[in-house]
């Protein structure tokens, strides 16, 4: 039984935090998830809230999303409230155990919350959850905004106690990295004891049982279809407009809030708008009733077409169908404008003013794209790669490094933990068509090792492939924004402390032969240590692997500071300092000619002074 | 009001709309932003809306910004749009030459813009030993110096010394005057 504590107030937070906060206040008891934008700040809010309520819920990091979606539902199967966190690819990774289960008719509430991404800002695809919420015949819920969600996650916990059934939560990543005003509650109070019941039809995902829960899980659909036709007014509701109505609006999540914001600005009254909060299973009835009052019907959900197709008849409706709705990128409010002025059969009013345009030609501004941070350890690493083995094909993985395209260090990136298992289809390629190998130097992160890159490695021993895999560890989960993971030994609530599993004796135990480690700022060894680990896997048709080490600049650890100048005498002027380091501290000054230091984002961690083959990058020590 | 900040990832730009959210939420005004986070975040072009008032959506539509507060003077030019008619910029400036451009003139004349640049690098150069990660402290002062943002200096001070942690608690102030003195009255 938990205690409830009176601190009712409000607070401005990130939807994610409002999310973590309901998660709490909900009585959830079993929080897992993989850090992945935009995601990654809901589970340390979770464990946050929860100490601060004094509630005892075990918060932790799976090693990737499978295993924490796992963890979370077979708490659910217990008695206990469960949640699990992942980003919208992450699902893909966790889509096993999710589309398994979400037949099992669970004892406790399980929550997914699943961040989307349309745009994309920070991931691979824009895919839509919603739609694998209807894959696997799962009722969800996609919020407006940062209340809402909030709001939303007692709702699903409910929904999901009331049909033992697994709900998702979809906030797509502008409710996610919002922020705004949110009223904070208590902690509700119920029972959840640990209680597992032994009954195998019910608890294992043999085809006996699946043949009882099928059906079983379509009745649910059907029961909870109809009690989102009329039970959530509060998610599922009509703003009508004061005046006689010209066009009507569906909007799923954070399309209504944008809608809602235009309509003020251009202080129409002729729009209806139905928002819909619950995309499925959708309240068929409500939306078709929508559509038959309106002659002229618009359709804006991101980023895939999930309540429109599930529409009986859409012919009436402009859509994605009928191409109205551009069918990716995120539906920003300048894109909403435009096609609220398109419908309404108005002139588009969106032009990019001339000026503006030829400003930015003539002083050269385009948008700055991500890059490495300055004195970040990647870019020693793939500058030591990249020069030690010049032919070689560099695969790599998702995380900051990838960002090492910069550096002309990435060749080709599938997803996590594929950076092993291109390297082995490209071995077996080069193998098939007789070809002389060329040397194959693929990166992988240490939190992305952990999470996917194990099982590549171990079937690239197993099969006899020549690669060598270049492990960078900065000990941390950089991109996501610093989490710990299992060379690092942290758990997630400071000083809770976890077992450090060591990478180089992973690597051993997976057959590994050789197994070497260098410092990431190193060059010269870097060079020289990848050269003999590719001549090893070459000799020896074995996967090689090279560590290398240095923490993460986010960690702002303690180290030498080495400041630096271009002597501009000795600088030639030939940018490839600029090609293959790529240094937001170092840039080229096209007047000069010349590269300069910036010293608005130098840190001096002195590794260019190793990569000018002119030796003009020089410290300035004793100047 | 309606806010667009925007910079480079790593410069701080979150800090500004911390400390308009906790003086919004002292006068008990509703609040509404977007963030950035993740790779997005990582060295490249970033931007956050901050909307206090009766709003729905994270975001702010081009051409509805009251103020544009920019830690980046070639990320101002790239979000120049946002500023509505009559709105304000409020500008890190580390090329001045380059605001000269007739093109950029003219967009700012056209749309009654008013133009507030700081030297940023030079003043942290000058009075904080180079640190340039006070830069997000900075911008915030100078824009309560040009009485740009519709928040009192008193506001902006009690909200930053909230929001310092203790080990930087002094040198943040110090850093706010700094901001403050160097756009009051311009």
């Amino acid at each position: 039984m938990e205690v409830a504590k009176t601190v009712s107030t409000r607070a401005i937070l990130l939807g994610n935090e409002a999310i973590a906060r309901g998660v709490v206040e909900a009585g959830c008891l079993v929080a897992a998830a993989y850090p992945g934008t935009p995601s990654s700040e809901i589970l340390p809010a979770i464990a946050g809230y929860a100490d601060e309520l004094g509630a005892k819920t075990v918060v932790e990091w799976g090693v990737n999303e499978k295993v924490a979606f796992e963890m979370a539902v077979s708490a659910a199967f217990t008695g206990v409230r469960s949640c699990a966190v992942m980003k919208q690819v992450g699902l893909n990774v966790a889509a096993d155990p999710f589309m398994s289960a979400a037949h099992f008719d669970l004892r406790s509430g399980m929550l997914l919350i699943c961040a989307d991404d349309p745009g994309p800002h920070s991931s691979q695809t824009e895919q839509d959850s919603r739609f694998f919420a209807m894959f696997a015949k799962i009722p969800c819920f996609d919020p407006c905004d940062a209340v809402e969600a909030k709001a939303m996650v007692f709702d699903a916990f409910d929904l999901s106690e009331k049909h033992n059934i697994i709900t998702m939560l979809r906030p797509s990543v502008r409710v996610d990295h919002c922020r705004q005003d949110v009223e904070l509650g208590d902690i509700i109070a119920r029972d959840q004891g640990f209680r597992f019941e032994k009954d195998p039809l019910r608890w294992t995902c043999l085809p006996a049982g699946v043949k009882i829960n099928h059906p079983k899980l379509n009745a649910k659909n059907d029961a909870i279809r109809e009690e989102f036709e009329t039970d959530y007014a509060r998610y599922n509701y009509e703003v009508k407009a004061s005046g006689q109505a010209k066009l009507g609006v569906i909007t799923s999540g954070v399309q209504f809030s944008v809608v809602m914001d235009i309509l003020k600005s251009w202080k129409r009254n002729d729009i209806d708008v139905l928002k819909i909060g619950t995309p499925y299973p959708l309240p068929v009835r409500m939306v078709t009733d929508f559509i038959d009052r309106h002659e002229n019907v618009l359709i804006l959900e991101e980023t895939y077409p999930v309540m429109e197709m599930q529409l009986p008849d859409r012919t009436k409706v402009q859509g994605r169908w009928n191409k109205v709705v551009p069918g990716a990128g995120e539906l920003l409010p300048e894109v909403v404008e435009e096609l609220l002025v398109k419908v309404l059969g108005g002139q588009e009013t969106v032009t990019a003013d001339a000026n503006l345009k030829a400003a930015l030609e003539e002083l050269r501004i385009t948008p700055r794209k991500p890059m490495l941070c300055p004195g970040c350890p990647h870019r020693a690493s793939f500058f030591s790669i990249r020069q030690s083995l010049p032919a070689a094909i560099n695969p790599s993985d998702i995380g900051c490094y990838t960002l090492g395209i910069n550096q002309k260090g990435v060749d080709a990136v599938i997803d996590m933990g594929a950076s092993v298992t291109i390297s082995s289809g490209f071995f077996m390629a080069q193998k098939a068509s007789g070809m002389d190998a060329k040397p194959i130097v693929a990166t992988i992160g240490d939190s992305t090792f952990f999470h996917m890159g194990i099982p590549g490695l171990v079937s690239a021993v197993y099969n006899r492939h020549a690669l060598v895999l270049a492990i960078l560890d900065n000990g941390i989960t950089a991109m996501t924004g610093g989490q710990a993971n299992p060379a690092v030994g942290d758990k997630l609530r400071k000083g809770d402390k976890g077992a450090v599993v060591d990478i180089e004796g992973v690597c051993r135990g997976c057959g590994v032969s050789f197994v070497k480690t260098v410092k990431a700022y190193d060059v010269k060894a870097g060079k020289d240590v990848i050269k003999e680990a590719w001549e090893h896997a070459k000799a020896n048709q074995t996967p090689a692997v090279v560590i290398f080490r240095h923490p993460c600049m986010l960690l702002r650890q303690k180290q030498d500071t080495i400041p630096v100048r271009v002597n501009h005498d000795a600088c030639v002027g030939c940018k490839f300092c600029i090609n293959f380091f790529n240094c937001p501290g170092l840039v080229f000054d096209e007047a000069k000619k010349k590269a300069v230091i910036d010293e608005r984002f130098c840190v001096s961690c002195g590794v260019c002074r190793n990569v000018c083959p002119h030796g003009a990058i020089v410290s300035t020590e004793g100047e | 009001m309606q806010y667009v900040i925007v910079g480079i990832g790593g410069q701080g730009i979150l800090f500004s709309s911390k400390v308009l959210g906790k003086i919004a939420l002292s006068r008990g005004e509703s609040v509404m932003g977007s963030e950035v986070h993740g790779m997005a975040q990582r060295g490249g072009s970033v931007i956050s809306h901050f909307k206090i008032g009766q709003y729905k959506s994270p975001l702010v539509k081009a051409g509805e910004a009251d103020a544009l507060l920019a830690f980046d003077q070639n990320e101002a030019v790239r979000n120049l749009h946002f500023l509505r008619n009559g709105g304000s910029l409020i500008v890190n400036v580390h090329d001045a030459a380059a605001l000269g451009n007739e093109h950029l003139k003219a967009y700012i004349r056209e749309h009654d813009i008013r133009v507030y640049p700081l030297e940023g690098y030079e003043l942290l150069k000058k009075h904080m030993n180079g640190n340039f990660l006070f830069l997000n402290v900075l911008i915030v002062g100078a824009m309560c110096g040009a009485d740009v943002g519709n928040v009192s200096y008193e506001e902006v001070r009690n909200a930053v010394r909230e929001l310092s942690p203790a080990k930087f608690a002094d040198a943040n102030m110090k850093v706010l005057e700094l901001g403050y003195e160097a756009l009051k009255g311009v």
